[in-house]
């Protein structure tokens, strides 16, 4: 238990919505962009990624707790803290933390004016739902309740370590509406689940009828874990070994998948412009080193009944105590499966309206053109984005107020406001910059929470660095 | 704006990002005083015997004393041993046999020897109004260390006197509270 709660909190500290990369959404000046929207307006006609370098993504948060709450400063005894944090959390609040690394990433714009782009990135996707009744009954013991249903159902987690590698084409329609699409294939390195889970966990005292004092029951337990990767992991020494097996599954050797991005990017009028996407709509397919382990059972615990049987000489006791195991072996069965699973992807929404404003970007006092490639031609916008992931509980929502600002040619900030699960205060901060054909951007939100660490719940931050040549 | 000064934003922007970062106000020491310590309520052991039990109708002679053994390895298991800081024990017995009777709890080790016992005197009853007795017994400190010594317990029940008329049931049930600290 302590060890978990240390994990939780290293975990919490080296890593918002997870996966929510609103600062960066709708900045056409990043060539990532189009990674969150493949219908994504496009200034440039070329753009490199450096290798490894070019989208660092690191995000990590819970929604309920910091680690300020736990470890801060004061006079109340850790303990008491803790187990007040235990029952002021729901079966809601979770613990996630996502980390993608580009490996590469290019795009160029062909002679029929579609932009094809690809490349490949590896993800980490990890969120643990707070077991609240077994963090209350592991914390407290079940002496202090009697007839209090622990509810294992609130067992939920995935975790998934993959690789992507992706291919896009993206083409301007009309002077109003650029539409894009990409397809994704993923091979996934390690994976489990365990969601869907129900059951409860309940001692009551006995009637008249029971043989002893209490009655230890698991009613209507049906759990599972499902895991692909790992089993054959297990046998591996040192870690030599261990990424030699994972970067094998990275190309190619893993379980794989199939998935598909789609976006689109409308002009209502010459100053608001309009855009959505879905991210990730596609499946896993799981058919190698998949191993699940499952346990369905009605059982009450008495324990141990003493027959008193007359024993001849030398003649021992029944072995009552292995019986009992044998018992909970047959009555608590754990089936391991090697059966074959799908496993959808965590699918998300992004959607934006943007107002144009300020100062004309072609150097003309009155807009009434809009540049070739269809990118903002005032220098300032302001609006409003929407969020949402699926996750094993239902979809995570974040709504996001915006305002960006082009400097020079070569600089543009977009600052975001955002309102999600794990807080109401979070302010993010973007800057993309081109010195010469190199590009680079920095996106962070939870500013607020970097003034202390601690007291942040969650912390989302990417980088990175493209070659890019924009169109003439 | 010229893209010296851009630049000069990016830079001031990257270092307000980096090295504004820190973590204030926490003691993360605080985890070395982290101590769960649940409280686990378990049944231990259970029977009910009929007055006949303690008469041989063969050899027709009272049988004045029968005895069980079971195991209970995880009392002497190290890993709980070390988190284990108080047992109470709980017994009701339910008598419907016109006798008192002797419980005796022999906790024994592997080699057999008793570290620690326990003796509980159980009431008569009838059959019309059966008597309960409850006994708790609690162990702590040096008791404790003697009781984890053991990895099983036998129990025996004594009656001072018997013979085939004599009616009834003794029931026994029992539960054990264990205070953990991990």
């Amino acid at each position: 238990m302590r060890n978990l709660l240390q994990l939780l909190i290293v975990l919490w500290i080296s890593l918002a919505i997870s996966q929510n990369k609103q600062v960066l959404y709708g900045m056409t000046d990043i060539p990532q962009n189009l990674l969150l929207n493949p219908g994504s307006k496009i200034p440039q006609k070329l753009h490199i990624g450096v290798p490894f370098l070019s989208q660092i993504h690191l995000n990590g948060g819970s929604s309920g707790v910091s680690a300020h709450d736990i470890f801060g400063n004061s006079n109340e005894d850790i303990n008491t803290v803790i187990r007040n944090k235990i029952f002021e959390l729901s079966d809601r609040d979770f613990f996630s933390a996502t980390q993608q690394l580009e490996i590469i990433n290019f795009g160029w714009l062909a002679e029929n004016k579609t932009y094809f782009s690809g490349g490949i990135y590896e993800e980490l996707d990890f969120i643990l739902y707070f077991p609240r009744d077994l963090a209350i009954l592991a914390w407290e013991g079940n002496s202090d309740y009697l007839n209090y249903e622990f509810d294992l159902g609130q067992v939920s987690t995935r975790g998934d370590l993959l690789s992507v590698y992706h291919f896009g084409a993206n083409k301007q329609i009309n002077n109003k509406l650029t539409v894009g699409v990409r397809a994704k294939l993923y091979s996934s390195m390690l994976s489990f689940k365990s969601t869907n889970n129900r059951g409860t966990f309940v001692t009551v005292l006995g009637d008249e009828d029971s043989p002893n004092i209490y009655e230890h029951k698991l009613q209507n337990v049906d759990m599972s874990v499902e895991t692909s990767g790992l089993a054959s992991l297990q046998d591996l020494t040192g870690s030599a070994e261990l990424s030699k097996k994972l970067i094998g599954r990275a190309f190619f050797g893993g379980n794989l998948g199939i998935g598909l991005d789609v976006g689109a990017t409308y002009d209502v009028t010459n100053n608001i412009t309009a855009s959505a996407s879905i991210l990730d709509v596609g499946a896993i397919f799981h058919t190698k080193d998949v191993e699940s382990y499952s346990v369905s059972s009605n059982y009450t615990l008495d324990g141990i009944e003493l027959l008193f049987p007359p024993l001849l000489n030398g003649e021992g006791a029944p072995p009552y105590y292995d019986d009992l195991e044998d018992e909970i072996e047959r009555e608590v069965p754990i089936d391991t499966l090697y059966n074959s699973y799908t496993q959808l992807r965590p699918t998300k929404m992004n959607a934006s309206l943007a107002y144009s404003f300020g100062r004309s970007l072609d150097g003309s006092d009155d807009c009434n053109c809009k540049k070739t490639d269809g990118s903002p031609a005032r220098n300032q916008q302001a609006g409003i984005q929407y969020y949402s992931i699926f996750r094993p509980k239902g979809p995570q929502l974040a709504g996001t107020l915006f305002y960006s600002r082009r400097f020079t040619n070569s600089l543009a900030l977009k600052a975001t406001y955002t309102v999600d699960s794990f807080s109401a205060t979070n302010i993010g901060l973007g800057l993309v910059a081109d010195m010469g054909i190199l590009n680079f951007y920095l996106a962070a939100d939870n500013l607020l929470g970097y003034q202390n660490l601690a007291k942040a719940k969650s912390v989302s931050l990417q980088l990175g660095f493209n070659i890019k040549i924009d169109r003439e | 704006m010229k893209a010296n000064s851009a630049h000069t934003y990016l830079g001031i922007f990257s270092l307000i990002i980096f090295f504004s970062a820190c973590v204030k106000d926490t003691d993360f020491n605080q985890a070395n005083d982290i101590v769960v310590s649940p409280i686990v309520d378990l049944d231990l052991i259970y029977f009910d015997l009929p007055a006949i039990t303690f008469f041989d109708t063969i050899a027709s002679i009272p049988i004045l004393t029968v005895s069980d053994t079971t195991d209970l390895p995880f009392l002497n298991d190290q890993d709980i041993v070390e988190k284990l800081k108080r047992v109470e024990f709980s017994f009701r017995a339910t008598n419907s046999i016109q006798r008192e009777f002797q419980v005796e709890f022999q906790f024994l080790t592997e080699e057999n020897e008793i570290s620690y016992s326990s003796q509980i005197p159980i009431d008569q009853g009838t059959v019309a109004s059966p008597v309960v007795t409850e006994y708790i017994e609690n162990v702590e400190g040096e008791a404790l260390a003697n009781l984890t010594m053991a990895g099983k317990v036998a129990v025996s029940v004594t009656i001072p006197s018997s013979n085939q008329n004599l009616d009834g049931t003794i029931k026994l049930e029992s539960k054990a509270t264990y205070y953990l600290e991990f």
